[in-house]
């Protein structure tokens, strides 16, 4: 991992940014709603519009628009939301801390759940628990979140009445209270993961198993246990950190849709908000610092990768 | 296409996702015919009738029979998950070729900006189409259309790349084969393959994004019989009318399930090397 | 001096309005206030939505009006019976000519900052109201207001355009709450972010989104009220997170509840769910300058085709009252009792080929999506049209395309309104020629002189004769049709003592609310 790799992972990141940047005020640019109108509600009146756009500069050249967002941002600043009159930055890393709660929870459960399913699908291929592993997963990738979501609130909350419908709670002020909220969402999130990292896992496990690496391990008169978990298990865990990293994609997505359905005032639940309510600078705000995060979160896996595997050369 | 429509046949999967994709067709195709009543038709003392004699799986809000909206409603889903997958992957595959054929400096840029692209979520990347397009089933299909290409411009790509440096090209082209020969027997089909798994397992994903849009409120808007929107509908009716959020979603899954199915079937069928 | 005005003043120098007989002809459903008030403890109260604005002159939504209700005071307030009672000011008078008003102020008011309230202070408001540059959706809704003056420290002086019997009430609207004259005529932003009235509470911590605190105002005019120490206004967007919260005993008091979850709370044990008829109603818009609603037979067919009593259940879940396509409920104090419009598609037919459409029309009914309510109007009223040969094509949209696409300017839309405090004030908001919002362009002089004369009418009787007038003549005409009006739906832990839900919608009074002996303790 030399200095210029890394320097170009950085550079990367920074492009990255800025394409995002581009698209999100271009989408933003062509939502069909007059921002000044959207400020103003009923209420507006030609005077108090010709206000609102010489205040927020809407008639100037859309560049002029672009390159004043831009600088702001490069001075850390996101813009004041038109709905509530606040700064948009801090509403939203407050957001996006809560939505990161969900997030990592889901990814811890995940792990749990999808590794001794993946190596138990593995060892047994071909068996039932190996069909029953692939069933779930099918499963997993096939129910969009908000089925999954409202299924499990039908069973668990409403009939079942075991845990709380919808809601959140501030984990600072009712730890026990706030993580018994979030079990159904964190439990609808890691779904989708689970069928993804497991079947990876499986795949992976299946084909260190058949290399000529282990078999030799296992020539050398190794246990099978120290084959499995000394050997075995780095070999097939060093993709999964790559797959986790692609599906924060999907995390991202699916907590959008789980916190509109439970409620929780995370960066999902506030972009939908803002896109209703045509806030632009929130939406902009928002969308880049979702699309940041997942860059971020990538760029964190390739130097986990790449400090896990010494094998990969880097330049 | 026979010889493989049999292989496909012959695996587990393969067979079961026939059998779920013929009869999401059938309701497709007859959907309206077959639906026992007017999906629209209102029945002031049929609401939340649950599922029963009068309607087989029960009656929403408004009293409208959930069977005959469903079956109405496959044709605003399912046709729609197909075509946004299409014009994804025909996008996609122009862009990723053209990266692959252009290569060097305008391959680098061209893909680290689809990389960039990327960054941002599918989901959220539709959502802002769809909001910027305006809300109707038209638009959420190309805001899932456009979300979709930059995968598929990467996936191409990459194939393109490698059944360029392929062995069996070169060795084709050692035997001395003709060139068309050699794109028509060697080059296509395995450019081919994988790009239609791929494709295949996406209109999975269409369908799930698609329905996705429309619960979010920026797809298919009342009184469509969506799925996606169907669920929508039911949410605030969860205690009392069960059926009107059970029968839709089952819907969505069966047809995600089908679509996956059918591309390992694919994938096994196309790939009888591959053993795992 | 006339009757009327003259009751107001002996009201007004008891300083008991609720000393009168109700004006509203309606029972208010209240939580049971036994015993003296208590004083002390933290009241927790739900919404439905964040309080985005905290600016009282720029306010749109009900929970901001409760949060500014808090945090400020008007020169009146409204009794759950839509009757003003005095608020910061103690006493008012018109002249025989209900052309000009003196309102005078208590003595030592003061503003959260220390500084004192004047006549001076409450000019400067209505000033900023009535600038349209503020974009006050007040500016409208305050009366016919030409110029106000202070006399001096605690008299000011509202001269009008026009001669106006309801000012008192028109002045105890939500946005008409007294701010700083230093930031009326200066920077008005400022309050969008910290709260500086003469409210009965203090602004404690604002987060829009969340969860919006309040502590008492020691220097509050009445001593007595409030009777809470804090108020913490709790936003909670989804029905049933905040029905699980009143359940769960998280929260004392919810401002409101939706019908799905109105009867798991009525079941609930140290629950008691409150519920009153309002004037809140949907309607559906029609452009009556334009072609085909321009001809009246178009309107009065597709009013005949609506089935009024199904509609309270498809889109109030039965918690309605069906509506007779003139805007006043029976909750209004003026509310003529017709015969309810039953749905008669032969007769509808025969007008529409009357009217040159004997195949029927094809038309496009917009819906915003907010509130969601809306859709299922514009659905269900799809359906009923059919038969009489009306195929309406539905298209929903969000509200902030439809305020500015739509709104005023469409020819088929449906809206949504709440109950004003007066005849005069729906009348004149909506329908009149002149209206601020005369979303039909319905133009009719019978009707706006009928409005006029009652405006200026003090004798009780005689009001009542053209107010019914009016409601005739829209019940016949209709200009938009009006099918339902929902009930007011609300719920509260049994120890919360002395709230009344105000058919209002936007009033709330917590400065009346205090807490019994068994409510929980909160920090």
């Amino acid at each position: 991992m030399s200095v210029g790799w890394l320097a170009r992972r950085c550079l990367l990141v920074g492009y990255t940014l800025l394409v995002v940047s581009l698209l999100v005020f271009g989408i933003t640019q062509i939502l069909p709603a007059d921002a000044a109108v959207t400020l103003l509600g009923e209420n507006a009146t030609p005077a108090a519009l010709a206000a609102v756009r010489l205040r927020l500069g809407l008639d100037d050249p859309v560049w002029l628009q672009y390159w004043h967002w831009l600088a702001m941002l490069l001075r850390g600043e996101f813009g004041t939301s038109m709905r509530t009159g606040q700064p948009v930055g801090p509403m939203m890393f407050v957001a996006l801390s809560r939505s990161l709660l969900v997030a990592v929870l889901s990814i811890v459960l995940m792990l749990i759940v999808a590794v001794p399913l993946g190596i138990m699908a593995a060892l047994r291929r071909g068996r039932a628990s190996d069909l029953l592993a692939g069933l779930v997963s099918y499963l997993g990738v096939s129910l969009p979140e908000f089925v999954t979501a409202t299924l499990l609130l039908l069973l668990l909350a409403d009939r079942l009445q075991w845990l709380p419908a919808t809601g959140y709670v501030p984990f600072a002020e009712a730890p026990l209270d706030s993580l018994r909220h979030l079990v159904l969402p964190v439990i609808t999130v890691s779904l989708v993961m689970v069928a993804h990292v497991s079947r990876m896992v499986r795949s992976e496990m299946v084909d260190v198993l058949g290399s000529d690496y282990i078999r030799a391990a296992r020539l050398k008169g190794l246990t099978a246990r120290t084959v499995l978990f000394r050997h075995a298990l780095r070999n097939a865990l060093l993709p999964v950190i790559t797959i986790v990293a692609l599906d924060v994609g999907y995390l991202l997505g699916g907590i959008i849709v789980v916190e509109e359905i439970f409620a929780i005032p995370g960066i999902g639940r506030q972009l939908i908000v803002a896109i209703e309510a045509r806030d632009l600078p929130a939406i902009q705000a928002g969308a880049l610092i979702m699309a940041g995060t997942y860059a971020v979160a990538n760029f964190l896996a390739d130097i986990a990768y790449a400090r896990l595997d010494k094998r990969i050369r880097y330049d | 296409m026979t010889e493989l429509f049999r292989r496909l046949q012959r695996t587990p999967q393969g067979a079961l996702s026939v059998a779920i994709l013929l009869l999401l067709a059938f309701a497709c195709i007859l959907g309206p015919a077959i639906a026992p009543q007017d999906p629209e038709h209102i029945d002031f003392l049929g609401r939340f009738r649950p599922p029963g004699v009068l309607d087989w799986l029960g009656a929403d809000q408004l009293g409208r029979d959930v069977l005959s909206r469903l079956l109405v409603g496959a044709r605003t889903t399912i046709p729609l998950a197909l075509a946004a997958t299409l014009l994804g992957t025909l996008t996609g595959a122009v862009v990723g070729t053209l990266s692959a054929y252009l290569g060097g400096r305008w391959d680098e840029a061209i893909m680290r900006t689809i990389d960039a692209v990327m960054a941002v979520p599918g989901l959220l990347l539709a959502l802002l189409i769809a909001a910027a397009l305006g809300k109707s089933s038209g638009n959420a299909m190309l805001a899932v259309a456009i979300a979709f290409a930059p995968g598929m411009a990467r996936v191409t790509r990459s194939v393109a790349l490698t059944v360029r440096r392929q062995d069996y090209v070169s060795a084709a082209i050692a035997r001395g084969e003709r060139g068309h020969w050699i794109v028509l027997r060697e080059m296509l089909p395995n450019v081919i393959a994988p790009v239609v798994i791929e494709t295949t397992i996406r209109v999975a994903f269409a369908v799930m994004v698609f329905a996705t849009l429309s619960f979010l409120g920026l797809g298919a808007q009342p009184p469509a019989s969506e799925w996606g929107l169907m669920v929508a509908e039911a949410r605030p009716f969860l205690h009392q009318a069960p059926w009107m959020l059970i029968a839709p979603g089952a819907a969505i899954a069966l047809t995600a399930i089908g679509f996956n199915l059918l591309g390992d079937g694919l994938r096994d069928a196309l790939n009888p090397r591959d053993e795992r | 001096m006339n009757a009327l005005s003259r009751r107001w003043l002996l009201t007004v120098a008891t300083g008991l309005a609720t000393g009168l007989p109700p004006l509203a002809g309606l029972a208010a459903a209240a939580g049971p206030a036994i015993g003296t008030p208590r004083r002390g403890g933290v009241l927790r109260i739900s919404v439905d939505q964040a309080a985005s604005v905290i600016n009282p002159l720029l306010t749109r939504v009900n929970p901001e009006y409760l949060v500014t209700e808090l945090l400020y005071s008007g020169l009146t307030r409204l009794t759950p019976e839509m009757v003003a009672e005095p608020d910061l000011a103690a006493s008012w008078s018109a002249n025989e000519a209900l052309t000009e008003w003196r309102f005078v102020l208590r003595k030592g008011l003061t503003f959260h900052d220390g500084s004192p309230c004047t006549a001076r202070d409450v000019a400067a408001t209505f000033a900023a109201i009535l600038d349209p540059r503020t974009a006050s959706p007040g500016r409208t809704n305050v009366g016919p207001i030409d110029t106000i003056e202070a006399l001096d420290d605690t008299t000011a002086l509202f001269r009008l355009k026009a001669p106006f019997a309801d000012l008192p009430v028109a002045l105890a609207y939500t946005n008409a709450r007294i701010i700083p004259a230093a930031i009326a005529t200066g920077d008005l932003t400022r309050l969008s972010r910290e709260a500086i009235g003469t409210g009965p509470f203090k602004l404690v911590s604002y987060e829009p989104d969340q969860r919006i605190v309040v502590a008492r105002n020691p220097a509050y005019y009445d001593p007595a009220r409030p009777h809470l120490d804090r108020i913490e206004v709790m936003v909670y967007p989804d029905p049933t997170a905040q029905a699980s919260a009143l359940l769960a005993g998280d929260t004392d008091l919810m401002a409101n509840t939706t019908p799905s979850e109105f009867p798991r709370l009525t079941g609930a044990k140290g629950v008691v769910s409150l519920r009153i008829p309002s004037g809140q109603f949907l309607n559906v818009n029609m452009g009556c300058d334009q072609m085909p609603f321009s001809d009246v037979r178009v309107r009065q067919a597709l009013a005949l085709t609506v089935d009024r009593t199904a509609m309270v259940g498809f889109v109030a879940q039965g918690y309605g009252t069906p509506g007779n396509d003139t805007p006043l409920s029976p909750a209004y104090h003026f509310y003529k009792d017709m015969p309810l419009k039953k749905p008669d598609i032969a007769t509808a037919k025969k007008l529409l080929a009357e009217a040159g459409y004997p195949a029927g029309l094809d038309l496009t009914m917009i819906a915003s999506s907010t509130p969601s309510t809306r859709t299922q109007l514009a659905v269900a009223i799809r359906e009923m049209a059919k038969p009489a040969g009306l195929r309406i094509t539905v298209q929903t949209m969000p509200h902030a395309t439809y305020l500015a696409q739509v709104w005023k300017k469409g020819s088929f839309y449906v809206g949504f309104y709440n109950m004003q405090a007066t005849a005069d004030a729906i009348f004149s908001l909506l329908y009149t020629s002149d209206a601020a919002w005369n979303e039909t362009r319905w133009d009719n002089k019978d009707f706006d002189k009928l409005i006029d004369t009652a405006r200026v009418t003090t004798d009780e009787a005689g009001r009542r004769v053209l107010y019914e007038q009016a409601q005739t003549m829209m019940h016949q005409q209709v200009p938009s049709v009006i099918p339902v009006f929902f009930d007011l739906l609300a719920a509260q832990r049994s120890w919360v003592q002395g709230y009344t839900l105000h058919p209002r919608g936007s009033v709330f009074r917590l400065d009346e609310v205090w807490l019994g002996a068994d409510a929980p303790k909160r920090g």
